[in-house]
């Protein structure tokens, strides 16, 4: 038997057999062992007992008639008990009457006899009885026997132990037997999981041996390797799957990527021709309008001329011509100077400084009152206000959303115009409100594009073009510019100059504004 | 043991000196006393027979009838034997001692111990008491023949006695063999 760990199951029932079978044995033996020195010392005495009275009995009358040779006689029987060391006949008055010793004993004898009864001495056992007939004491028997306890407990101590190896060999052998009754169904199991585990061969069944509690483990076991092999192959297939999965996926995302590389490069490239026929498109709507404006100069030159060099000669009529030939002049270098500033947003750099916005509507509002002075418009400039942009184009974006104001709240009763802002930690919105006509937010969406109308030019004069150059003004510093209006009630422009500022425009306006700013009139 | 009785002792002073611790004499033993011890010493083995024999039960009255002993031309061993019986029992028998002369009926008696005296006397004395329950002893060198029961002998100055069953047997006495195991010879009656 080797004492491989996997066979540990079998040691363990050996151990338990040879262990329970040692523990049986030790009692057993005990037992038998304390009977017998029990009964082997209440057999012998009385045996002993018995023997003395037997030579009293028989040597009565050769003391009663002084026959020594009688008594000498008597004792000398006892030849024929062999555990009889020494044996001696005392008279009624204690004196040595017949002795017997065995052969190579001792032949020592007490010299008065002691009280009648027996004592162990050492291996020895000493007895003495009266020898009595007819209520008178004839003389005392004096016997000394082997007392074999402790070389008997010594043999059985032998014995036991050579009982206990022999038998501890047997059951040793016998359970290395019968153990496998027990551990082979077990052991069968144990091995054809180990080989399940190391082949992942879940096909494998262990072999049902018994009816009993290992039978049932099988049936269980085989039931769940069933189970196990079930799962397997449900698990292979939709691996499989799962794999051809991953695979077309991969393709997929191998061909958007493909196709996105393609698109960017594509997009790249578009950019590039868009930005190379955008640079074109400014140049020629510079060139082009800088260009329009000496025939326009000379058309607007040579038709005042004409009023004041003939200012008689030139018919009424001609003259009411003339005077809207200049009108229209006037109102294409307006379109001109609209388009050039429009141009001019795109070009050049974006020159970032701190700009104190409050000062800068003051000033704008200032220079609209005096072209137009005969306007009674309540402008409200909150204090305070600056951010990082760029000086003209900021002002320009102003001067365009503040002459818008002016310009629509002209038919308002009571005019009245707001610049302010809304912010928090971060972010600031600035905004421009006033109480004109308004529009409809239907529109909204077209309000930015360039030579967008919401209102007929016969009612209010204007290119189209300004807040188109506001919102490319916006962009260009990464904010955004939008418009909340109802018509009749005035409309609200809002603008950020810097990304992440227009975060905020989704939160009413409203709400947004801080107590703490102060609102002066200007 | 019969088969041991015909072996000679070879222990004699030694006996003799165990006789004389047992009857307490320590004294020189001169011819006088001797004789004296001697008679103790049958005296006691009179009356120790007493144990040792089993009468029929038509020689008592009742169970506690004395036991009589008749001793005939031996005073010094009646004088003896009634001071050692004296308050003693056999058995629950009282013990009576009775002097005899020669010639004296012998008649109610348990024991009778016929004292030395002629072969004649000693044969009439058996035969005035044959038939009786009685034990008859004697001291005489022939006494067995002479049909007593049971003879004191001196053997190496040291007292035996021999015993014949036949004599026993006709008056009803059953003899105990322990007391036949100490006899010098025991006489069997012929098969």
């Amino acid at each position: 038997m080797t004492l491989d760990f996997s066979r540990s199951l079998r040691l363990k029932l050996i151990g338990v057999i040879l262990l329970t079978t040692l523990a049986a044995l030790i009692i057993a033996l005990v037992a038998i062992i304390t009977y017998d020195l029990r009964a082997y010392h209440r057999n012998w005495t009385a045996d002993v007992s018995t023997q003395a009275e037997l030579v009293g009995r028989m040597s009565a009358s050769a003391i009663a008639f002084d026959d020594a040779r009688v008594a000498q006689e008597n004792l000398e029987l006892l030849r024929l008990r062999p555990q009889v060391q020494a044996a001696a006949i005392y008279t009624a008055r204690g004196a040595l009457f017949a002795t017997y010793a065995r052969p190579g004993a001792t032949r020592e004898f007490p010299k008065l006899p002691e009280a009648e009864g027996m004592r162990i001495d050492g291996g020895e056992l000493v007895l003495y009885k009266r020898i009595v007939n007819d209520k008178e004491i004839l003389g005392t028997v004096y016997l000394r026997t082997d007392y074999e306890l402790v070389s008997r407990v010594r043999d059985y101590v032998g014995i036991a132990l050579a009982t206990t190896i022999i038998a501890m060999l047997v059951a040793m052998l016998m359970s290395a037997q019968l153990q496998r009754v027990v551990t082979n169904p077990i052991l069968a199991i144990a091995g054809v999981a180990r080989e399940v585990v190391q082949q992942k061969d879940y096909s494998r069944r262990a072999r049902k041996m018994s009816d009993d509690e290992v039978g049932a483990l099988v049936d269980s076991f085989n039931d769940m390797l069933a189970e196990i092999e079930r799962r397997t192959e449900e698990l292979e297939v939709s691996n499989l799957e799962l794999g051809r999965h991953v695979a077309e996926r991969v393709r997929v995302e191998q061909e958007v990527s493909r196709l996105n590389v393609e698109l960017e490069d594509r997009v790249r490239d578009r950019t590039a021709q868009l930005e190379a026929a955008n640079h074109e498109l400014e140049s020629f709507s510079f060139s082009v309008s800088h260009d329009l404006r000496a025939p326009l100069r000379a058309i607007d030159g040579f038709s005042q001329a004409l009023l004041e060099d003939f200012p008689d000669e030139v018919p009424e009529e001609a003259k009411r011509y003339l005077a809207r030939i200049r009108s229209s002049t006037l109102r294409m270098g307006q379109l001109i100077e609209d388009l050039l500033n429009l141009s001019r947003v795109s070009r050049g750099s974006l020159d970032r400084v701190a700009v104190d916005v409050s000062e800068l509507a003051r000033q704008v509002v200032h220079e609209i009152r005096q072209r137009d002075a005969d306007r009674v418009v309540e402008v409200t400039i909150w204090e305070g206000m600056t951010v990082q942009a760029d000086l003209r184009l900021l002002r320009a974006a102003l001067e365009n959303l503040l002459e818008n104001a002016w310009k629509f709240t002209a038919k308002a009763e009571h005019a009245r115009i707001e610049v302010g802002v809304l912010r928090d930690r971060e972010h600031q919105v600035f905004f421009v409100r006033d109480n004109g006509a308004g529009f409809s937010m239907d529109y909204a969406d077209k309000l930015f594009n360039p030579f967008q109308r919401l209102h007929s030019a016969a009612e209010y004069s204007g290119s189209g073009i300004g807040l188109a150059t506001v919102q490319r003004i916006m962009y260009r510093h990464g904010g955004r510019i939008w418009a909340d209006a109802k018509v009749g009630k005035g409309a609200t422009f809002y603008f950020t100059l810097a990304a992440g500022d227009a975060d905020m425009r989704e939160t009413p306006p409203q709400a947004r504004e801080s107590p703490v700013s102060p609102r002066t009139p200007s | 043991m019969p088969q041991l009785r015909t072996v000679a002792t070879r222990l004699l002073a030694l006996l003799a000196l165990a006789v004389l611790i047992v009857f307490g004499n320590s004294a020189p033993a001169s011819g006088q006393e001797l004789q004296a011890t001697e008679y103790r010493v049958k005296a006691a083995f009179i009356f120790k027979f007493g144990d040792y024999i089993e009468w029929p039960a038509e020689a008592f009255r009742s169970p506690s009838s004395p036991l009589v002993i008749g001793v005939v031309g031996a005073d010094a061993i009646a004088d003896e034997l009634a001071r050692l019986s004296a308050g003693r029992v056999v058995g629950e028998r009282p013990v009576v001692v009775r002097k005899l002369r020669h010639g004296e009926p012998l008649s109610g008696l348990h024991m009778i111990f016929i004292g030395r005296t002629s072969a004649a006397q000693l044969s009439a004395a058996l035969a005035a008491s044959k038939g009786q329950p009685a034990l008859t002893i004697a001291e005489a060198e022939d006494g067995l023949r002479l049909g007593s029961m049971i003879n004191f002998v001196i053997v190496s100055d040291k007292v035996r006695f021999d015993v014949a069953l036949s004599p026993a047997e006709a008056s009803r006495l059953k003899i105990s063999s322990r007391l036949l195991a100490v006899a010098r010879n025991v006489v069997a009656p012929a098969p």
